[in-house]
């Protein structure tokens, strides 16, 4: 391209031209929705096993997914130094990941402590009555959490226009209205098949478009 | 009567920069020269006239090392930008 004078045609066509070319430019790597659907549904397959097989690993298995943070922030430098070009949306985007992050916290704090100031209640409900109400906090919780995994998997599809994301999330949303009906077992079964579908399969799908850029940017 | 456009946006190079900048948060150097296929030098020289125009903002650091240039429009670009897009479509639906 030169310093050259334009006529009012190529003007209009350069602009439309160059701001497409800016708006396809966001780099993801893909790292971080695999990670993510692979943590997060391994540990609901494993606590879905624990309800069913009736058994209690040493640990509890959600510690990966707090432990899954460090190489989060490692990913993130890492994009970050790769990015040429910061958009708006790309900002966004990544404050509502980090509010989700925030959000997930928050609600596990509510409902555990929620949940502990209702088990008293509930023990002597059994007691007085000897009925069992069988109500497990966890099951509510689990849609809580659900819901949660929706948000920001559909403002990111929409803002990247990635249909196949936001089927996802809106799987996390059908799925959290259905936990509310389902027994616990069932409420984690379908949260790993919501990150398997909102995160890992798309995350696989980013992670081959980028890959494949890079080679074909490399020839 | 049309109002003349900006001669300092009126030019191939320049609007490019602009236009790609508009839409971003920053840019760095590089990848204004990847998308324009311009060169270094000339990139270089028109990045100042815009930056001395006070339409962009140009900020250089270190990165890994090495030395990295980044592009950012300033509040004066973006009106710059809006009026001579405004004046483009006058001139071209009056010549329609």
């Amino acid at each position: 391209m030169e310093d050259k004078k334009l006529s009012e045609q190529e003007s209009l066509a350069l602009i439309t031209k160059m701001i497409h070319t800016a708006k396809n430019s966001f780099v993801d790597t893909g790292i971080g929705p695999i990670l993510w659907g692979l943590v997060i549904s391994i540990c609901a397959i494993i606590q879905a096993a624990q309800i069913h097989y009736d058994f209690r690993l040493p640990i509890d298995i959600w510690w990966l997914a707090l432990g899954a943070i460090l190489p989060q922030i490692y990913i993130s430098i890492q994009e970050n130094r790769e990015r040429k070009v910061r958009s708006w949306t790309d900002q966004i985007i990544s404050y509502v990941w980090m509010t989700f992050g925030f959000g997930i916290f928050i609600i596990n704090f509510i409902t555990s402590t929620y949940a502990q100031k209702i088990g008293p209640v509930l023990q002597e409900y059994i007691q007085l009555t000897g009925k069992d109400p069988n109500l497990f906090f966890w099951s509510y919780g689990s849609s809580f959490l659900m819901f949660l995994y929706g948000v920001p998997t559909i403002i990111t599809a929409a803002a990247h226009k990635f249909r196949l994301m936001l089927a996802g999330g809106i799987l996390c949303w059908v799925c959290s209205i259905v936990g509310v009906y389902t027994p616990v077992k069932i409420d984690f079964l379908m949260m790993a098949l919501c990150a398997i579908c909102a995160w890992l399969i798309p995350g696989i799908i980013i992670r081959k478009k980028y890959l494949s850029q890079r080679i074909s940017s490399n020839v | 009567m049309f109002k003349d456009l900006d001669p300092i946006l009126h030019s191939q190079l320049r609007l490019a920069v602009i236009s790609l900048l508009i839409g971003v948060k920053e840019a760095e150097f590089t990848f204004i020269r990847e998308k324009t296929n311009a060169t270094a030098g000339n990139l270089s020289v028109q990045i100042n006239k815009l930056k001395e125009a006070g339409y962009i903002d140009v900020s250089k650091q270190f990165k890994d090392n090495y030395p990295q240039t980044l592009c950012k429009i300033t509040p004066q670009g973006i009106t710059a930008f809006e009026e001579y897009v405004k004046n483009l479509q006058s001139y071209l639906s009056a010549g329609r």
